[in-house]
């Protein structure tokens, strides 16, 4: 493994490595919660929580975990922080764990997470684990409210919850469905890969 | 220590680490969760009974609990139907509020829904359909008016406007109103939905 700067493993989450836009990773939540900013923003610190808490953990027992069953400590490790942000929801923030649904208890399998302890926190040490997870949890969330916030003001004509549209504006409804969530993403991962290009062609 | 020792005993105080921490930590969020969940039935209790200060559990089924509205003297001022039907996506849950004769509906709220986003999720947005549930005589069934009307006025006694484009949710809801409406009323002449003090 190439030797990495501290300042690599948080900044390669954001752009390089960038878990929805370049690893493609965790679609399920990207597309599922992004009709709105405020969900979109609470699945990502709900993520956030489950992903460094996890990659601390993995991270510090990783020496102590037979290779063979490591795939089944680490689900076990995840889900219970996923438990655990599932319930602080429900008892503190009852309206935004209600629009998130199951989407929640759903972070045990985002890939996002198991990937990260897989490819990252089991390998290193804990200051990295957290770094890279602190840095592929920001991506994360910008990924989100990118997404969301194209969905929001085009399906609903607001920001975070206020009008920003004129009364002209006739909200296009399809962008706050599912079929609005795919369209919005292909057209941000066409996006990216063009940039992608760009600065590759440049180098 | 072999292999597969090893492995039964990681798996197994991982496992019980989490379960301990697990428990923890829903013992510590428990209360909390019903507390809310309580308050927010209070909370449309007094939005679709006005005046209440007390309310009271008159009757209680699996996906039907009426809800006695009391003010501060001690007199009943209507009934809270608390009422769950299957809607598009999942279950609806609302509270309606009538009159003590279960004659009068004083307004609709809903307590929980997962219809879709833009559509039949409007059935929580007071301009698209809870208005026309407010002040509605409920001595007829009530029936929904499709294609929607653009004015209130336009309704006939019983009717309540569809949302368009999310007619099963309103349907939903209307027929869930209508059958909860009709058991409230059996048992009102049973005497069963009597508050004493």
């Amino acid at each position: 493994m190439p030797t990495r700067t501290v300042s690599e493993d948080f900044t390669k989450g954001l752009w390089k490595e960038n878990p929805v836009f370049r690893q493609l990773l965790g679609m399920c939540p990207t597309l599922a919660v992004t009709n709105a900013m405020i969900n979109g923003l609470a699945m990502g610190l709900a993520t956030t929580f489950v992903l460094v808490l996890s990659s601390l953990v993995v991270s510090s027992i990783k020496k102590l975990i037979p290779s063979q069953v490591r795939i089944a400590s680490y689900i076990v490790i995840i889900a219970t922080f996923v438990t655990v942000a599932d319930q602080f929801l429900a008892a503190f923030f009852p309206p935004i764990s209600k629009n998130l649904g199951p989407y929640v208890p759903l972070i045990v399998v985002n890939c996002i997470i198991l990937g990260r302890q897989e490819a990252f926190s089991s390998k290193n040490t804990i200051g990295r684990s957290l770094i890279d997870a602190f840095g592929m949890s920001l991506g994360f969330i910008i990924a989100l409210l990118v997404l969301s916030a194209i969905r929001e003001i085009l399906g609903s004509g607001t920001f975070f919850g206020h009008q920003v549209m004129g009364t002209w504006f006739e909200p296009w409804i399809i962008m706050v469905l599912p079929p609005g969530a795919f369209i919005a993403l292909g057209i941000i991962l066409g996006l990216a890969n063009k940039i992608e290009e760009k600065t590759k062609s440049r180098r | 220590m072999s292999l597969s020792s090893r492995m039964v005993m990681v798996l197994t105080t991982v496992g019980v680490l989490s379960g301990g921490f697990l428990t923890t930590v829903g013992n510590l969020t428990k209360e909390k969760i019903a507390l809310n969940k309580q308050r927010e039935i209070e909370k449309a209790i007094t939005q679709v009974v006005p005046g209440t200060y007390s309310n009271k559990s008159l009757y209680k089924e699996k996906k039907l609990t009426i809800y006695g509205g009391i003010n501060d003297e001690g007199i009943l001022l209507g009934y809270a139907i608390q009422a769950t039907g299957v809607g598009f996506q999942d279950e609806i849950t609302f509270m309606l509020g009538t009159n003590t004769e279960l004659t009068r509906i004083n307004s609709l709220t809903i307590l929980e829904q997962k219809e879709t986003p833009g559509l039949g999720a409007k059935i929580t947005d007071k301009e698209s359909f809870l208005q026309f549930w407010e002040n509605k005589d409920c001595t007829q069934p009530l029936s929904l008016r499709k294609p929607a009307v653009s004015s209130p006025e336009e309704l006939a006694l019983s009717e309540i406007n569809t949302i368009t484009g999310a007619t099963i949710s309103s349907e939903a809801v209307l027929n869930t109103v209508n059958s909860s409406l009709v058991t409230a009323r059996m048992l009102r002449k049973d005497g069963k939905l009597k508050f004493e003090e």
